[in-house]
């Protein structure tokens, strides 16, 4: 049954609270006490942490949405497609207008300097729809838009016509890690190719040993690749503040592409497994990606990573790196070429050249 | 859902098919007993998806052991593990 987190009182005085920030998105899974947002009051700012763990079902309000104590901020269900009850949060006007602003109209007020009680609205709320159409309608023109996720400093909309859309969570995702790769890690890219009889041999062995319905082969080239960075643990590593940060566990991230998203799941601590544990392990992380039923843990803390194009019968594909990762492995194998390719991005700042061409020669025999 | 054994047989049938030809495959023609990763039709992320729509159209969550040869391997052996763990 679906259940709903409410609005918290901060203050005996307030009775209004204003949304300033979601840490989780739609399909996340939380823990009980884990922090899903920030509101604000007149006098602080406060972490709303989740009263049961479950699936986020749906966000009720939006950033910068003032709502009354007590009112529904998000529903979370046991699973992800549980229904939620049809109820509206209930946000309070800002605008001395008739008509109630949203949130995205609200903003673009805010930043013009208009007045909402001077614009007509098409319907119940002013919308942004309403805005542009006054905007248009007198001439006014925005100078610039600073996006919610800082990609750069500034950016100028683009002189042709169109609509500025919110990223949902897995694009959100995507442009904070290609946005670290871009602004912090020095990456490059290298590849070895190698003859893959050899991998399928050992694979296929080990399938028909198993029983197995999938084919073992790529998850066995990862726990492979988890196998030589444990034994070279400075392959397991990044860079904090002009540091080398030395992790712990070998968290191996692994690419799942679910329908149109496609999503980096983790295995954690991978090296403390053995293979037949660690390809159960990878391969529950990835029925869950298939069911959008991914947790945080599932998600985050790669420490290194791998990823196959295989299926798509590319040549060659160049991983971007995720957040504090220096490390991901790339492999392909176009279809009746008798050739694979293990390729890897890596950070410059953590890995040398060699570092990684003795590890890529390493990975591409199986092991004895 | 129906657990008529031939309706699970058809869906099973219908649903390796789709995913066949998803990668441009016609799988028509396969075998209720052909083991279905040794016929080519399907790749492993698309056995995958197979197992994971399994899952969900029989309401059975299967554990990780539980997927394998012995249990999912063929038509036939998906269709008898969903009518002996249904109780069919």
């Amino acid at each position: 049954m679906a259940h709903a987190l409410h609005a918290p009182r901060v203050n005996n005085n307030d009775d209004i609270v204003q949304v300033i920030a979601f840490r989780v998105g739609v399909g996340d899974f939380v823990k009980q006490g884990d922090i899903v947002l920030d509101v604000e009051t007149d006098k602080a700012i406060v972490e709303v942490a989740a009263e049961k763990e479950g699936y986020v079902l749906k966000l009720m309000c939006e950033i910068d949405d003032k709502v009354a104590v007590g009112s529904i901020l998000l529903w979370q269900g046991e699973s992800a497609d549980e229904p939620v009850p049809e109820i509206e949060v209930a946000t309070v006007a800002s605008g001395g207008g008739n008509a109630r602003p949203t949130a995205k109209a609200r903003a673009l007020l805010k930043e013009l300097s208009l007045d909402a009680s001077v614009i007509p609205a098409a319907g119940d709320r002013l919308t942004l729809a309403d805005v542009e159409s006054y905007m248009a309608a007198h001439g006014i023109k925005r100078r610039d838009h600073t996006p919610a996720v800082a990609v750069s400093a500034q950016e100028s909309l683009p002189d042709v016509p169109g609509e500025l859309r919110d990223l949902n969570a897995e694009e959100r995702g995507m442009l904070i890690t290609v946005s670290w790769h871009r602004d912090h890690a020095a990456a490059t890219y290298l590849e070895v190719e190698y003859d893959p009889k050899a991998w399928e041999d050992h694979a296929a062995a080990y399938a028909s040993a198993n029983k197995l319905m999938l084919s073992p082969l790529l998850p066995l080239l990862a726990y492979r690749l988890v196998q030589l960075v444990k034994a070279s643990p400075r392959l397991n590593a990044t860079v904090v503040n002009g540091k080398r940060f030395e992790y712990q566990p070998v968290n191996l991230g692994f690419t799942v592409q679910a329908g149109e998203t496609l999503y980096l799941t983790v295995v954690r601590d991978a090296a403390s497994l053995e293979t037949k544990q660690f390809i159960e392990n990878l391969g529950e992380v990835q029925r869950h990606a298939l069911q959008r039923k991914l947790s945080r843990d599932e998600t985050t803390g790669a420490t290194i990573a791998f990823s196959s194009m295989a299926r798509w019968n590319v040549s060659r594909h160049i991983p971007i790196l995720p957040p504090y990762c220096s490390l991901m492995i790339a492999h392909a194998a176009p279809k009746g070429s008798g050739r694979a390719v293990l390729g890897a991005s890596y950070d410059h700042r953590v890995l040398s050249g060699f570092d990684v061409a003795r590890l890529l020669m390493e990975l591409a025999k199986p092991p004895v | 859902m129906n657990l008529d054994r031939d309706a699970i047989k058809a869906a099973v049938r219908a649903k390796v098919i789709e995913l066949a030809k998803n990668l441009g495959m016609d799988a028509s023609d396969i075998g209720d007993d052909d083991i279905i990763p040794a016929t080519g039709y399907v790749d492993s992320a698309a056995i995958l998806e197979l197992v994971v729509w399994y899952e969900d159209a029989y309401q059975m969550p299967l554990k990780q052991e539980e997927i394998n040869i012995d249990n999912l391997g063929s038509i036939n052996s998906m269709t008898e593990f969903v009518l002996k763990r249904k109780g069919g």
